[in-house]
């Protein structure tokens, strides 16, 4: 039998969409992140590497990973870990749970969205209104931030609603809320003063490098227990430009001497965001002193020593990038913030996928007992299905981010593209004096009316509401426009041969 | 009725269309009162939850927190607060569950962890804050998004089928779709989210697809009575409708206690298409059968 070329785009289209989704029966963890200068990154291990076994015990999910690593490091001794990747094996020792960050390897090419995977979105509106370059400015300098802040896996773009109002949206999978907030709401405006006058402020222009994840010139000082709990100090070493340091002597020359004679008479504070977080005493050997080389210290507090070290590593994290990256041109507004636990997200998909499947076994149900046709409520089944699978083939060619609202077009397009089929199995099966093709014909004409239709009340939506709902109006889009070049071709195609 | 009456018998239909025809129109007039009427007492068509009009929504994994006991301690600071629960759709067991409310994400936040006792995190609790400049905002443009989206698909019938009743015919049951849905959820009380209100913009998809099979079959087809014609389109579009009903409907049992979103769009998709029975196949039916009629009866 002559296949028809209807059915041929049909299976083309299907097998693309398998290429693209790509799914894998692998398992394990991916490692996403690697903390530089820590024992795991000084073995050797780096990120995109999947993880398989971590001392003989096999990983197949984030859950093992979590209950390995938690079994292993229950007290503060060294250990030995044998870690072995798809890639290579590493063994070493060490007292510190890895300081990697790891994700679910990932099964298909789809990209699910927060709402599926889990992580945070922020939309921030600057509080004066902004041209598009500037809101360029912004977004570049918000990413640089947090690519030297450490965080992977954000995506940051400036956007424009309806209205003309402009907003930064921040995405980021996994972080904790804490760190988001803090990272795009604070102004970072850095400003080190002696005696009211700025010396040096954040950013290229006078800081021309800042010692990161090096221990010799950054790291965390010592800890102590003070007021109920602990508090640690940090201090990392600074490098100025020399405009700045000349600054520096300028200003130190006009001081004199305390009365221990070891420091001078006024302190370099330290501004962030027009508030003091610190105060150095400038030794007597640096009055009206070049100096280049400034060392930077500050402390973070926590109710136990191991809270209070994670939150003095975060200070300092934060200073760092501030220095490094100077102020944003913006006092910027938090307007919108969600949270996604990845828990929940899970608990979507699942239900998501149940939901799917039981609607379309539910309508190939219904089509049967009106029809009383096997062949054809077996091809309705068949067709729904090729539908949802073109349309996750598309979206993962496009690389779209499946949310909520990308969910519900797709199970919309489902719903429209079954009363499509629908049409054309009616149509077909009216014993009437027209011929097959004829018929066919005027279902295409009813159905591309309808396809219109629906398209030209889907395209507002792109663009309202700052574009949250963008992946519903794309998915149906998507959705329909499959649906009426490939897979209704097909189906009549189908019902033509079934019917002859 | 002269036309009518030439002919020598007339079906029970023949006698009844034009009465049937008032049906949808009288509810959609009182439905619009209804709404003019809620209009002025609230302020709008619509209640609004926090997603239009700005607050938090802080959804937790708790299946042995009481869900009574949570929400009397909490209601006495937060007084607009909502809670409802989470639970598994097979079983029923309580999973955790959703609290809504106007305020800001730093005052709900440690009030509700005093209260179950623990720090919320994100393995045990996803946390949405909208502004509420922003919330509004949204609902605007959403709202505009509606109005635009109705006008393009009016367009676009136009061009189609190139006449003015039948046109009009296929806007009014879709126009008469989002009138009832509206006032529907209104009697219930249902505070719409902004999900729910996009769900608006399938509704008119929906809607239309039925109108525009019923339109075609009727007056671009030439076989059979003005009656069969409409009679075949009905058996088509019925379980069209039907079938999506289903669909829906198996979707929403299993989705409503999971995504806030998806139930919220299945129900006024629900509601919607249960509207679009009546105003395809009495309403515009009705139109389509006289104006076939009479297009027939000049000829």
């Amino acid at each position: 039998m002559k296949i028809p070329i209807r059915i041929w785009i049909l299976v083309i289209a299907l097998i693309l969409s398998l290429l693209v989704i790509k799914p894998t029966f692998d398992t394990g963890v991916a490692v996403k992140f690697v903390e530089q200068g820590s024992t795991v990154a000084e073995a050797g291990l780096t990120s995109r590497e999947v993880i398989k076994e971590i001392n003989g015990e096999k990983i197949e999910n984030l859950e093992d990973y979590s209950r390995v690593i938690n079994s292993i490091f229950i007290d503060e001794e060294e250990k030995r870990l044998d870690i072995i990747t798809k890639e290579n094996n590493y063994v070493f020792l060490t007292s510190e749970i890895p300081q990697i960050t790891v994700e679910d390897i990932q099964k298909t090419n789809i990209q699910t969205g927060l709402d599926l995977r889990g992580g945070a979105r922020a939309l921030v509106q600057p509080d004066v209104p902004v041209t598009d370059s500037e809101l360029q400015d912004l977004v570049d300098i918000s990413r640089n931030r947090f690519n030297i802040f450490g965080l992977s896996d954000v995506n940051i773009q400036g956007i424009s609603d309806l209205s003309g109002n402009k907003f930064m949206l921040v995405e980021v999978a996994g972080a904790t809320p804490d760190d988001l907030e803090q990272l795009i709401a604070q102004q970072g405006k850095f400003e080190a003063k002696i005696a009211n006058e700025t010396v040096f402020s954040g950013g290229e222009k006078d800081i021309a490098d800042v010692c990161r994840n090096d221990a010799t010139c950054a790291a965390v000082t010592g800890c102590s227990i003070s007021q109920g709990g602990y508090a640690c100090n940090f201090a990392f070493t600074i490098f100025l430009t020399e405009e700045a340091a000349k600054k520096h002597a300028d200003v130190t020359s006009e001081l004199s001497l305390d009365e221990t004679g070891r420091y001078l008479n006024e302190s370099l504070f330290l501004f962030i965001d027009d508030k003091e977080v610190d105060s150095l005493l400038i030794g007597s050997s640096l009055r009206g002193q070049a100096t280049t080389q400034i060392s930077i210290q500050g402390s973070g507090t926590g109710e136990t020593q191991e809270r209070a070290l994670e939150e003095t590593r975060k200070e300092m994290n934060n200073l760092q990038t501030i220095l490094l990256t100077g102020s944003l041109p913006y006092k910027l507004e938090i307007v919108k913030l969600d949270t996604v636990s990845p828990t929940l997200g899970k608990e979507f998909t699942s239900s998501i996928i149940t939901a799917i499947t039981a609607a379309i076994l539910a309508v190939s149900l219904i089509v049967f007992i009106r029809y009383r046709k096997f062949k054809a409520s077996l091809a309705l089944l068949l067709t729904s299905f090729s539908e949802l699978f073109i349309i996750l083939g598309f979206a993962a060619l496009i690389k779209w981010n499946l949310d909520l609202p990308s969910i519900a077009g797709i199970l919309a397009t489902i719903g429209t593209g079954v009363d499509q089929q629908i049409i054309i199995l009616d149509e077909a099966s009216q014993t009437k004096s027209l011929s097959i093709k004829d018929k066919l014909k005027r279902a295409s004409s009813i159905i591309l009316s309808a396809y219109l239709t629906l398209v030209a009340a889907m395209i507002p939506l792109y663009w309202a509401g700052a574009g949250l709902f963008k992946g519903f109006a794309l998915t149906t889009i998507i959705g329909v426009t499959a649906g009426i070049l490939i897979t209704r071709p097909a189906f009549a195609e189908i019902i033509k041969r079934i019917n002859n | 009725m002269e036309q009518l009456t030439e002919k020598p018998e007339k079906s029970w239909y023949d006698k009844s269309y034009k009465y049937l025809f008032f049906i949808p129109v009288t509810l959609t007039i009182l439905a619009l009162v209804f709404l003019i009427n809620f209009n002025s007492q609230h302020g709008d068509v619509i209640f609004k939850d926090v997603t239009l009009t700005g607050g938090t929504t802080i959804t937790v994994l708790d299946p042995e927190v009481s869900i009574e006991e949570l929400f009397s301690s909490i209601q006495i600071n937060f007084p607009d607060i909502k809670i409802r629960e989470l639970s598994d759709f097979r079983t029923g067991q309580q999973k955790g569950f959703i609290l809504e409310t106007q305020s800001e994400v730093e005052d709900i936040r440690p009030a509700l962890e005093s209260v179950l006792g623990y720090e919320l995190n994100k393995d045990n609790s996803s946390v949405e804050f909208s502004g509420a400049a922003l919330s509004q905002g949204f609902y605007k443009q959403i709202r505009f998004a509606i109005i635009i989206a109705f006008i393009f698909m009016a367009i676009v019938i136009f061009l189609i089928f190139r006449t003015f009743v039948p046109s009009l015919a296929v806007i009014f049951a879709a126009f008469s779709d989002i009138v009832l849905t509206v006032a529907v959820i209104g009697l219930l009380k249902i505070p719409l989210s902004i999900a729910g209100v996009v769900a608006f913009l399938l509704l008119i998809g929906y809607s239309v697809d039925t109108d525009i099979l019923l339109t075609t079959r009727t007056i671009k087809k030439k076989e059979g009575t003005i009656n069969e014609r409409i009679y075949g389109a009905f058996k088509t579009g019925l379980t069209m409708t039907l079938t999506s009903i289903a669909a829906i409907f198996i979707a929403l049992i299993i989705i409503r206690n999971t995504s806030e979103v998806l139930r919220q769009m299945f129900t006024i998709l629900l509601i919607g298409l249960g509207f679009d029975l009546f105003n395809t196949w009495l309403a515009n039916a009705a139109i389509l059968k006289w104006y076939a009629e009479r297009k027939e009866a000049s000829r």
